[in-house]
C-alpha cells in the first residue's frame, strides 16, 4: 500500500542518502526560518499565542470525569473527556448526522471548572451554552445537502463539532459579538478530519479534538485574535469541507426556533455505529422467532445463510472484523452477535466475544444486499434480516425504527439505566444518583461546577 | 449594510438568553447531558482513553522544557513551544515557499527544535540526525503534493501548510524519535485527522496559526503514535466511498515512494525553494520587482517620482481572489494585496518590514496611488508560482506608457538569493531580538549542522 510504503521510507532513510546540494539548500532554509521566527516574536499575533500558551504553566486546571485523583489543564481535560465520550461509539447521534454532545459538553464543563473563583456559572448558564453549541452544529449541517446522508469524506464531528464547541465556549465566556465571530473563524482553521480513521483507535480523537480545539479557538478569540469574519459565508471558508454549500442566516431571536425542538437525537443502546442498531433490532426479533419454532434453542447448524438488507455504507461493511473498533463498525458482526445472544450490550465487543468460533462461523454465512430503496440516511434507512435454513425455510424481520432512534426515543427509565450501568464502572452509587439529580434540575443549580 | 451569515451567527451566540429555551428543548438537552456523562464515565475504562490520558499527563507534568524563539527566559511544554514558534514563523508571511505551493519549513522546524530539547541527554540527536529528520519532513510534504494536479496552482480551498505541513511534521518528528515503521504509518494516520484548514483565514491574523498548528499537531500525532495509538493504515491510499487523506483534494492520484536503497532522490534536489525578500505573500514579489523596474524608467523619464503625472496604473496579474485587494485595511490584508505592494514599491523604491506598519498602510499618498490602480488578468498569466509573471504599466496623462515586467523575482527558485543576501536577511531579522554574537553563533552552527554533536544546542 502507499501508506505502508511511506512508512517504510520514513523509517529507512538515513544520513547517507543526503546529497551535498540537498544539505546546502536545507541549511539555507533552516537559517532563514530561524531568522524569520526570531523576527516574528515581536508581532501581535505571537504575543497573543504566547500569553495563551503560558496558561499551561499555571495552576488552572479541570477534572477528568470520574477521576478525582489529579487534574489537567482545561484544554487537555476537554480533550481527554471528549475522547472518553466517543471511545466506544456509544454517544448520541443527530440528524443530519453528527455526534453533537461529545464535542460540546467536555469543553463547557472543563471551562466552567477552570475559570477563577469569582466567576461561577449557574446550571442554567451551562445549559444555555450547551444548547448554543448544539444549535450551531445543526444549523451548519443544513447548509449542505451532502450532510443529509451518512458521510463519506469528512467525519462530521470534526467539521461542525469544532464550530459548535467554539460557539458554546464563546457563549459561556460571554464574548462580545466581534469575538464570537473570531472564535468561529479561528475554529474553522482547526476543523476537518477524514473518515478513513473511523473504525480505528483514532476515531475517538475526532470528538476529543473537536472539543479541545473549539475551546482553544474561543480562548484565542477572547485574547483578541482575529480571523476571517466571513468564515461561514465563503466557499473558501467552512464551504471548503463540502462540495455544495449554501449558507443561510439564522432566524431572529424572538421565540427562537431551536433545531433540537424540531429534531431530537438518537441515543444508543449499545456501543456501536448507529447503522448497526437497526440490524440489532431486526436480528433480535428474527432470533426470537427462530427460537420459538425450535424448543427455545438457536439451531445454529441448521442455518444456511444470513442475508442483511442494508444501505450502502462502506465503512460499516466489514465481513470479518478483527478489533473492537472494527466490530463496532460492522453490520455483519452486530447481526451475528444479536442472533447468537439475543441482544447487544457493552460486553458484546469484548475480545473473547469478537473472536469466538460460533460467531466466526456465522459470519462466514453472512451476506449483504443493498436494495436501491435503502438510502444511506439515518432518517430513512431500514434493515431486513433474513435467516435461510437448510430445509429451505426463511425467517425474516425488518426494522424501520430502532428503539432509541429519535422517532422512538428511550424512556426515562431506560436512559437512566444506561447511565447507571455506565457510571457504575467508575463511580459509587450515591455519586451516580447525585449526578442524575443535578442534571435533572440543572436550571436550578446555582453553581454548575458541582457537576 | 446587509447581514452576513457569519455575523448572524455571532449575533445569535451573543444575544440569546435562557428565556429563549423552550420546555421541550430543556428536557431533551438534559437527557443528552445525562447520557453523555454516563458514556464518558464508562469510556474512561478503555485502552484508547488510557493512551490519551497518559499523553496529556506527561505533557503536563514534564512541564516546560522547550524554548521559545526570542524569549530566553521562557520555556513551554514541547508541543506548545512548537505551536508558538510555528506561529512566529508564519506571523508575517515571511517564510519560505515551495513548488507545488506550501510553506514547508515552518511546519517542520519548530517541532524538531522542541522535540530535540525534550529528549533526555543520553539520546539527544546530533546535527546530522536533525538535518535528516528535517528533510524527511520536507520530502513527505512534496511527495504528497504531487498526488494532485490541484496542488500545482495557487490554492483555493485548503491552505496547503495545514494539509501537507501537518503530515510533514508528523513524519519529521517520527523520524527524529526513531519510531518503528508501523508507528510511522500511524503517525501519518493520526496526523491526517488533524489536518486541513480553509483558505478563508489567509490574510487574517489567524493565518499564522495554520503553520503553528501544522507543526504542533504533527508533533502530537507522532507522540501519540509513539505511545501506541493506532489509526487507519491506508490513510494515504485512495479508497472510494471512505475518504482518507484524499479528502482534501478533488483529484487524487497517490503513488508509492521508492524504497531508499542507496540512492533516493529528494525532491529538494530537483526543486529549490523561494525565499522572500520582504514579508508578504509570494505573489507580491513579482509585482514589486516589476514595479521597481518601471519606477526606474519613470524616474529617467520625469527626473523624479511624480505621482501626479500618472493617470492609471495597470497591473497584469493572475487570477487569485485572496491576494486581490484594492484597499487593504490591516497589515495582514496588505501582505496579501497585489495593489498595495505595487504602489508601495512605486512610492518608496523598495518594500521592507516597515512598509506594513499601520501608519505606512494608511498614508495619504499611498491611498491616492491605490485609487489609480486597475487590475487585468491576461489569459497567459497562470495562477501558479512556477509560471506566473507580474507586469506593471504606468499610463501617464501625457499619453505615454511605461511598463515593467517580471518573470522571475530575485529570491525565486529560478533566481535564488545569494549567500550574502540570505545572511543579510537573517541578520536583519534576528537583530530585533538577539545580540550580535548570538546571531553569529547561530549562523555558524547551522552552517556546520552535520558536525554538531547535540542538536538541542540550536
Amino acid at each position: 500500500t502507499i501508506t505502508g510504503n511511506f512508512a517504510n521510507v520514513i523509517h529507512g532513510l538515513n544520513a547517507n542518502h543526503l546529497t551535498d546540494q540537498v544539505i546546502q539548500r536545507s541549511k539555507r532554509m533552516i537559517l532563514d526560518t530561524l531568522g524569520v521566527g526570531l523576527l516574528g516574536t515581536s508581532t501581535e499575533v505571537c504575543h497573543k499565542v504566547t500569553q495563551y500558551s503560558k496558561i499551561y504553566s499555571s495552576n488552572i486546571s479541570s477534572t477528568i470525569w470520574g477521576h478525582l485523583d489529579f487534574r489537567l489543564p482545561p484544554l487537555y481535560a476537554a480533550f481527554v473527556n471528549g475522547v472518553a465520550v466517543h471511545s466506544m461509539d456509544f454517544d448520541d447521534t443527530w440528524h443530519p448526522a453528527t455526534h453533537p454532545s461529545g464535542a460540546v459538553l467536555p469543553a463547557v464543563i472543563a471551562l466552567s471548572e477552570a475559570l477563577p473563583q469569582k466567576q461561577k456559572f449557574s446550571g442554567l448558564d451551562l445549559l444555555l451554552a450547551f444548547n448554543v453549541g448544539i444549535e450551531v452544529q445543526g444549523r451548519l449541517l443544513r447548509f449542505s445537502s451532502e450532510a443529509r446522508n451518512i458521510p463519506k469524506r469528512f467525519h462530521p464531528p470534526t467539521v461542525v463539532g469544532t464550530m459548535g464547541s467554539a460557539a458554546a465556549c464563546a457563549k459561556l465566556l460571554a464574548l462580545d459579538q466581534m469575538k464570537c465571530k473570531n472564535a468561529l473563524a479561528i475554529a474553522a482553521s482547526y476543523a476537518g478530519a477524514p473518515l478513513a480513521n473511523a473504525a480505528t483507535q483514532t476515531k475517538p480523537l475526532h470528538v476529543g479534538n473537536a472539543a479541545k480545539h473549539g475551546l482553544e479557538a474561543a480562548c484565542l478569540a477572547s485574547q483578541g485574535l482575529q480571523g476571517n469574519k466571513q468564515i461561514l459565508d465563503m466557499e473558501s471558508g467552512i464551504g471548503a469541507f463540502y462540495t455544495d454549500y449554501n449558507p443561510q442566516t439564522l432566524p431572529t431571536l424572538q421565540s427562537y426556533p431551536w433545531l433540537l425542538d424540531q429534531q431530537d437525537v438518537a441515543i444508543k443502546r449499545f456501543p456501536a455505529h448507529l447503522g448497526t442498531h437497526w440490524v440489532a433490532d431486526a436480528a433480535s426479533s428474527v432470533r426470537r422467532k427462530l427460537v420459538e419454532s425450535s424448543d427455545n434453542l438457536l439451531p445454529l447448524d441448521k442455518i444456511e445463510k444470513v442475508i442483511l438488507k442494508v444501505p450502502e455504507v462502506k465503512y460499516v461493511n466489514r465481513p470479518s472484523p478483527t478489533s473492537e473498533h472494527e466490530a463496532r463498525h460492522s453490520f455483519q458482526f452486530v447481526a451475528c452477535s444479536a442472533l447468537l445472544d439475543g441482544s447487544m450490550s457493552v460486553q458484546s465487543f469484548a475480545s473473547e466475544k469478537v473472536h469466538r468460533p460460533a460467531l466466526r462461523e456465522l459470519l462466514c454465512k453472512t451476506h449483504l444486499e443493498h436494495p436501491p430503496d435503502n438510502t444511506p440516511s439515518f432518517e430513512s434507512l431500514y434493515c431486513e434480516v433474513s435467516v435461510v435454513l437448510r430445509d429451505g425455510n426463511m425467517i425474516s424481520d425488518r426494522c424501520d425504527t430502532f428503539y432509541g432512534h429519535w422517532r422512538k426515543p428511550l424512556e426515562k427509565e431506560d436512559l437512566e439505566k444506561k447511565f447507571q450501568s455506565n457510571a457504575s464502572s467508575v463511580l459509587p452509587a450515591e455519586a451516580i444518583e447525585g449526578i442524575i439529580e443535578t442534571v435533572y434540575n440543572l436550571e436550578k443549580v446555582e453553581d454548575c461546577s458541582v457537576l | 449594510p446587509e447581514e452576513t451569515v457569519t455575523s448572524s451567527f455571532a449575533s445569535f451566540i451573543h444575544a440569546v438568553r435562557p428565556e429563549h429555551l423552550s420546555k421541550t428543548v430543556r428536557h431533551r438537552s438534559k437527557r443528552m447531558i445525562l447520557d453523555s456523562i454516563g458514556v464518558g464515565l464508562v469510556g474512561s475504562t478503555t485502552h484508547v482513553f488510557d493512551i490519551a490520558l497518559q499523553y496529556c499527563r506527561e505533557l503536563y507534568s514534564s512541564g516546560a522544557v522547550s524554548s521559545v524563539y526570542g524569549k530566553p527566559g521562557i520555556k513551554l511544554s514541547p508541543t506548545l513551544a512548537a505551536f508558538t514558534n510555528g506561529v512566529a514563523t508564519h506571523s508575517m508571511d515571511f517564510d519560505d515557499t515551495w513548488h507545488p505551493a506550501t510553506h514547508p519549513s515552518g511546519a517542520v522546524l519548530p517541532a524538531l527544535l522542541a522535540a530535540s530539547q525534550m529528549l533526555p541527554p543520553s539520546t539527544k540527536p546530533n546535527g546530522m540526525d536533525f538535518l535528516l529528520a528535517f528533510n524527511v519532513g520536507l520530502e513527505v510534504q512534496g511527495r504528497l503534493m504531487h498526488f494532485s494536479t490541484e496542488a500545482h496552482d495557487i490554492p483555493k480551498r485548503f491552505h496547503p501548510p495545514s494539509v501537507v505541513g501537518t503530515m510533514g511534521s508528523a513524519a519529521a518528528t517520527a523520524k527524529l524519535l526513531s519510531l518503528s515503521t508501523a508507528q510511522c504509518a500511524h503517525a501519518l494516520g493520526i496526523a491526517a485527522s488533524l489536518a486541513g484548514a480553509p483558505m478563508a483565514n489567509a490574510a487574517t491574523q489567524a493565518k499564522p496559526l495554520h503553520i503553528g498548528n501544522a507543526t504542533r499537531l504533527g508533533f502530537e500525532a507522532a507522540l501519540l503514535a509513539a505511545r501506541g495509538m493506532e489509526a487507519n493504515p491506508l490513510i494515504l491510499d485512495d479508497i472510494p466511498g471512505c475518504s482518507g487523506f484524499s479528502v482534501f483534494y478533488s483529484v487524487y492520484q497517490p503513488k508509492p515512494l521508492s524504497t531508499p536503497s542507496d540512492h533516493h532522490e529528494f525532491l529538494l534536489e530537483k526543486q529549490d525553494i523561494a525565499f522572500k525578500r520582504f514579508p508578504a505573500h509570494l505573489g507580491m514579489h513579482w509585482v514589486v520587482d516589476a514595479a521597481l523596474s518601471v519606477r526606474n524608467l519613470f524616474i529617467n523619464y520625469a527626473g523624479s517620482f511624480c505621482p501626479s503625472l500618472i493617470r492609471t496604473i495597470v497591473l497584469k496579474i493572475p487570477v487569485s481572489k485572496y491576494i486581490n485587494r484594492p484597499f487593504p485595511s490591516s497589515e495582514h490584508q496588505a501582505r496579501h494585496s497585489f495593489q498595495f505592494n505595487a504602489c508601495a514599491a512605486l512610492l518608496d523604491g523598495e518594500v521592507g518590514l516597515s512598509s506594513f506598519t499601520e501608519s505606512n498602510i494608511q498614508r495619504q499618498e499611498l491611498r491616492e496611488l491605490l485609487d489609480k490602480v486597475v487590475v487585468e488578468h491576461p489569459e497567459d498569466n497562470v495562477a501558479n508560482f512556477d509560471k506566473m509573471y507580474g507586469e506593471v504599466a504606468l499610463l501617464l496623462h501625457s499619453g505615454d506608457v511605461l511598463t515593467g515586467k517580471c518573470d522571475t523575482f530575485y529570491g525565486h527558485w529560478r533566481k535564488p538569493l545569494s549567500k550574502e543576501s540570505l545572511l543579510k536577511k537573517f541578520r536583519a531579522n534576528a537583530s530585533h531580538v538577539l545580540p550580535e554574537e548570538k546571531i553569529e553563533t547561530i549562523i555558524t552552527m547551522v552552517d556546520n549542522l552535520e558536525n554538531l554533536s547535540d542538536s538541542s544546542q540550536l
